[in-house]
């Protein structure tokens, strides 16, 4: 060596490895020891009456729902309200009448990936009929299955969004 | 000046004649008094109570609609005592007024809503009470009336007594229970009637065809004339994604006031009519091929450069414009032009002077007369057998007039709509229609009115003056104009009554001009 290079003498004791990997591993054996914590989702799930530290929050903003009335009919009446409010343009409704002279919708898509979830139409809604879903699973085969009609938005059963906390309605 | 009388309204100062009600002053003075049952073409019977406001010195709230200014008046339409009294009177009308503004076709366009929202109270007093019920009544041909909407404003009413002259409405009942009724042995099916739809300030009368259609938010609206008949009614035209939806009057106190007929009001969906020419069509080889422009242009201006006898058949719905300018472009050769005039039953409205759907459905027969083009429409086609070239601008022909068409020796087509019986012309130019061009007509009294494009027009689609001008520009090398105005300035020179006239002359209620003078009438 052309520089002095100062080498430390320590003892075997402290130069070991063995020590350092035993302490690592009992640390690994104590929370074998310990209660789990590691959901094995999606086999497992929370459920919404354990509402633990992993429970989607009741606001959460997702694919949308369409309630519908004690007749199962969707209780939309093509307003026209949530097309117009909504920022993404991602509602097509078209309106018509039924037999009894009720406006209803003829056609109501709502295109899930031009979506931006701001909940919007949940909130301008006059007739509470469309929300946002408390909903975040969304795999399809094929992206056309991502524009919900008015069928498929009606049949969902998910929690709906509350989109805003009860107790603090101003956020404060 | 005696005739003038000077009053204060919330703070302005105008002088306006004696004579004039307080709403009208307030309206010069550029302040809207909230009302319901004033209309200015309707008498005003000052039910509503909604345009109640403060003169200083007189002992309560006086209505603005039916009360004169005075000399010396000051008025306060914005302050808390006159703001009282319309919210009171706002509160009463929404004790039975149903929440149904989610589907109710007024909904944007409502007066209700409009003043509830501006001056309204926020919550109602009157929840643990049931509204009033009532079904949808039908009225009449287009008309719907939904009794629970009603504000009793009586304006519609008021149209049927005094206006149009068939008084088949009244105030049925008495109190909360008041309705519009209607006669039961009739029904609201005066030519005219359409209008109380548009009277309505609210919800309660609707149009049967406009139902559900578009929401007042989604409508774009632009000026236009009525293409039904000669008498040249203001509309206004509402699109919606392009397509036309509706047509409602548009206010010109010298033309058609605040209507329009039910005939003109029906007459939008030839507008939408999706078999168009898209493409300009030369005779390549004994077929018809689209090509561009410059060649069928080209080919129009050899065509009419060729011809020594020339017809015309043209559209009486073609814009003044496009008349001239083909009339134009023909110059030397002679020249038969005529426009085809259907005729209908007259359908006056008695109440306003000089209104009525006139027998000749076409909208443009004085511009047409004006820029040389006779009616003579038998006459024409009798002349179109061994005419050198005939144009067709937009009319339509029917089976004996495509036949007598067989006759010339070329034909040569600047229309809308494809029609397969023309297929033996030897051009085909793509039009636009008059939703989709600026334009005027000139209507039976002579007034120059224009019209706005409404729609953007389909494929290579141009307006019939400018295929014309520049069919003129390939044949003659005249200069072409570019833009409609440009267009309209340039008319002087082949129609004298309009020399000098440009669009700004005309504005948004147009113009008189004298048909026989050289140079406008100003």
């Amino acid at each position: 060596m052309a520089i002095g290079v100062k080498v430390m003498k320590r003892p075997e004791r402290e130069m070991s490895y063995v020590r350092a990997a035993l302490k690592g591993m009992a640390l690994t054996f104590k929370h074998m020891l310990q209660p789990k914590v590691t959901m094995q989702y999606p086999e497992e799930r929370s459920t919404a009456d354990e509402r633990g530290s992993y429970a989607v929050a009741p606001r959460w903003r997702g694919t949308h729902r369409m309630l519908a009335d004690e007749q199962g009919r969707s209780k939309c009446v093509a307003c026209g309200l949530c097309p117009q409010i909504c920022p993404a343009n991602c509602i097509k409704l078209v309106p018509g009448e039924d037999e009894e002279g009720n406006r209803y919708p003829l056609i109501y898509e709502i295109d899930e990936f031009r979506c931006v979830f701001c909940g919007y139409c949940q909130e301008v809604c006059p007739e509470e009929a469309i929300h946002v879903g408390v909903h975040f699973e969304n795999a399809e085969y094929s992206r056309d299955r991502f524009v919900y009609d008015l069928e498929r938005l009606t049949s969902q059963t998910h929690q709906v969004s509350s989109l805003w906390d009860p107790a603090d309605v101003r956020g404060q | 000046m005696s005739d003038l009388v000077n009053v204060t309204i919330d703070g302005v100062q105008i002088s306006v004649p004696k004579g004039t009600p307080i709403i009208e002053a307030a309206k010069q003075a550029g302040v809207l008094v909230p009302h319901y049952c004033y209309h200015p073409s309707l008498p005003s019977p000052a039910v509503c109570r909604m345009c109640l406001v403060e003169v200083e010195k007189a002992p309560k709230l006086v209505p603005a609609c039916v009360t004169t200014v005075a000399d010396g008046n000051v008025i306060h339409v914005n302050n808390d005592k006159s703001k009282r009294a319309r919210e009171s009177v706002l509160e009463f009308l929404l004790i039975n007024h149903p929440l149904d503004c989610p589907i109710c076709d007024q909904a944007g366009e409502c007066e209700l809503q409009d003043y509830t929202f501006q001056e309204g109270r926020a919550g109602t007093r009157y929840g643990d009470y049931a509204k009033r019920y009532n079904p949808v009544e039908d009225f009449g041909p287009d008309v719907l009336y939904v009794a629970n909407r009603c504000i009793l404003c009586t304006r519609c009413v008021r149209f049927m007594d005094n206006v149009a002259g068939d008084a088949v409405l009244n105030v049925s009942e008495r109190g909360d229970r008041a309705f519009i009724g209607i006669d039961p042995d009739h029904k609201l099916d005066h030519p005219w009637a359409g209008n109380v739809v548009d009277l309505c300030p609210v919800g309660s009368l609707i149009s049967k065809d406009f139902l559900h259609k578009a929401r007042a938010w989604d409508l774009d609206k632009t000026a236009s004339v009525c293409t039904g008949c000669t008498q040249g009614c203001n509309t206004m035209i509402d699109t919606r994604d392009d397509v036309v939806v509706r047509l409602r009057p548009r206010p010109n106190l010298d033309v058609n006031r605040h209507f329009i007929c039910d005939e003109g009001r029906s007459d939008y969906r030839w507008m939408n009519r999706g078999d168009r020419i898209e493409a300009p069509l030369v005779r390549e080889g004994g077929k018809l091929t689209p090509t561009d422009w410059t060649q069928a242009l080209d080919r129009l201006g050899a065509a009419v450069k060729a011809a020594r006898r020339v017809v015309i058949l043209a559209s009486g719905r073609a814009s003044t414009e496009s008349l001239g300018f083909v009339r134009r472009m023909v110059d030397g050769a002679s020249v038969t032009a005529a426009i085809k005039v259907p005729l209908g039953a007259e359908a006056p409205l008695a109440g306003v002077p000089n209104l009525a759907l006139r027998k000749e459905r076409v909208p443009n027969l004085a511009g047409a007369s004006l820029a040389g083009y006779g009616t003579d429409w038998s006459a024409a086609l009798a002349a179109a057998k061994g005419a050198d070239l005939v144009v067709v601008l937009d009319a339509d022909l029917d089976d004996a007039d495509v036949a007598a068409l067989s006759g010339a020796a070329a034909v040569a087509v600047i229309g809308t709509v494809d029609d397969d019986r023309l297929a033996g012309s030897a051009l085909i130019l793509p039009a636009t229609n008059m939703a989709e061009e600026n334009g005027t007509y000139v209507n039976r009294d002579h007034r120059v009115q224009r019209y706005f494009q409404a729609k953007p027009a389909p494929g290579m689609a141009r307006p019939a003056w400018w295929i014309a001008a520049e069919a003129t520009h390939a044949a003659r090398g005249l200069a072409a104009p570019a833009t409609a105005a440009d267009a309209f300035a340039a008319l002087g020179a082949m129609i004298p009554a309009l020399a000098g006239l440009t669009y700004s002359d005309l504005g948004h209620t147009g113009r008189v001009v004298t048909p026989n003078a050289a140079g406008a009438a100003r």
